[in-house]
């Protein structure tokens, strides 16, 4: 059967506005590992926000890996499940192992100008057709369970903030 | 009336602070290009048309402290084991020690090269793996922290260093500074010789132009032991607290 093998990403935008608990704990320790390590750059302290010390300083952009651990305790808190993308049926489908943490924009005057996203990278999943506006999908390493070598199948309708990362042709 | 002018007047307030907002927001935008997103992403929080979760709620999160915090740096590199101990003193009580504020220290390997990205921009999970050699610890008692980790090596145009950034107990900087290493016959640094790498073209304290200018040696640790049993690193640390 002609597939093709793709790779999800998610990108998870927390700011100000999020509302969840989980959310709320990444904003507010990333925060504060934010301005932690700012400092490590901001020797003058004439800068005070992200994008004015990138501007002065290229190296800055270290800190969307510095600031990181701040939050890798709550990625393993999702036990392997992307947030937020569910199939059509409303359940959550796409596992990740994979994840980058960014810096958005930040301010160390003001909570309110700390914007992070968390890009997850789905394992990956055979796309077969597209039904309507919806993928059909089934997870790479599904393996038939009966003897009609039937496999589980999603079908999934592609929302803001998720795109396909890759895509392997008819492997 | 007097209530319609209120509102106005609270109004244009509203409207002249948002433009001031804006204003800085651009040079935000203008760096950061144009991926700054408004909204909560785009889950189910968002306003389009997509399926809402339904489902059971996952366990409710708890606080976890940061990825930083731990007291054994090493993450499997490989190179001869030091302990570190810091004591962090109060220059503002006539140095004692300093209870609770945050160290954070980070060295480069035996290589001489420092936890990075991989590079390809896609990052695994095992986020301690590319955070070696970096922790965080808070002072107990006695204003005391300790760390093991490896030996560090060094690199072109550095004597032999570590990192090191004291906090206070909000995360306000008190103090960034850096740990020099006793040189010389019989030193440690003498004893590792610089891993496979050797000491040809090691730059040495005199010449390295972060210590040069410590004349009084604050900067200088006392280390002693062996590659067998180990090295153990001491150093006070005053700040300003």
């Amino acid at each position: 059967m002609d597939q093709s093998v793709i790779v999800f990403c998610y990108r998870k935008i927390i700011d100000a506005n999020s509302s969840s608990p989980w959310e709320k704990l990444v904003f507010d320790d990333s925060y504060l590992e934010f301005r932690m390590q700012f400092q490590n750059f901001n020797k003058e302290r004439k800068c005070f926000t992200f994008a004015e010390l990138i501007r002065q300083q290229a190296d800055a952009e270290r800190l969307h890996f510095l600031v990181s651990p701040s939050v890798s305790g709550y990625i393993q808190q999702l036990r392997g499940q992307i947030p937020d993308v569910v199939d059509v049926l409303g359940k959550q489908f796409l596992n990740f192992s994979r994840y980058r943490f960014e810096l958005i924009n930040s301010d160390i005057r003001h909570a309110q100008g700390h914007q992070v996203a968390i890009n997850f990278y789905s394992s990956s999943m055979n796309w077969y057709h597209t039904i309507g506006n919806t993928l059909l999908l089934s997870e790479d390493s599904a393996e038939s369970t009966d003897e009609d070598s039937a496999i589980q199948t999603y079908l999934y309708q592609l929302q803001p903030f998720v795109s396909i990362h890759t895509l392997k042709l008819n492997p | 009336m007097e209530r319609k002018n209120f509102l106005r007047s609270l109004m244009v307030g509203a409207v002249s602070s948002t433009v001031i907002w804006e204003a800085c927001k651009k040079d935000t935008a203008d760096v950061v290009s144009t991926e700054t997103a408004s909204g909560s992403g785009g889950g189910s929080g968002s306003s389009t048309c997509t399926v809402t979760p339904t489902e059971t709620e996952g366990p409710f999160p708890t606080k976890i402290p940061s990825g930083y915090v731990r007291s054994d740096i090493t993450d499997g590199r490989s190179g001869y084991k030091m302990t570190a101990k810091l004591t962090i003193a109060n220059v503002n009580n006539n140095c004692a020690a300093l209870t609770g504020v945050i160290v954070d220290v980070w060295h480069c390997d035996a290589e001489g090269n420092y936890s990075e990205y991989g590079g390809s921009g896609m990052q695994s999970t095992n986020y301690q793996s590319v955070h070696f050699l970096r922790g965080r610890q808070v002072t107990d008692a006695n204003g005391l922290v300790t760390f093991t980790s490896i030996f560090p090596g060094w690199y072109n145009g550095r004597a032999t260093h570590i990192h090191v950034h004291v906090y206070n107990a909000g995360g306000t900087s008190l103090k960034v500074t850096q740990i020099a290493f006793p040189e010389g016959s019989g030193s440690a640094v003498a004893i590792v010789n610089g891993y496979n790498k050797g000491m040809s073209g090691y730059t040495y304290n005199a010449n390295d132009n972060v210590f040069s200018d410590d004349t009084t040696k604050l900067e200088l640790a006392t280390v002693t032991g062996s590659i067998a049993a180990g090295f153990d690193l001491s150093i006070r640390i005053n700040v300003a607290g």
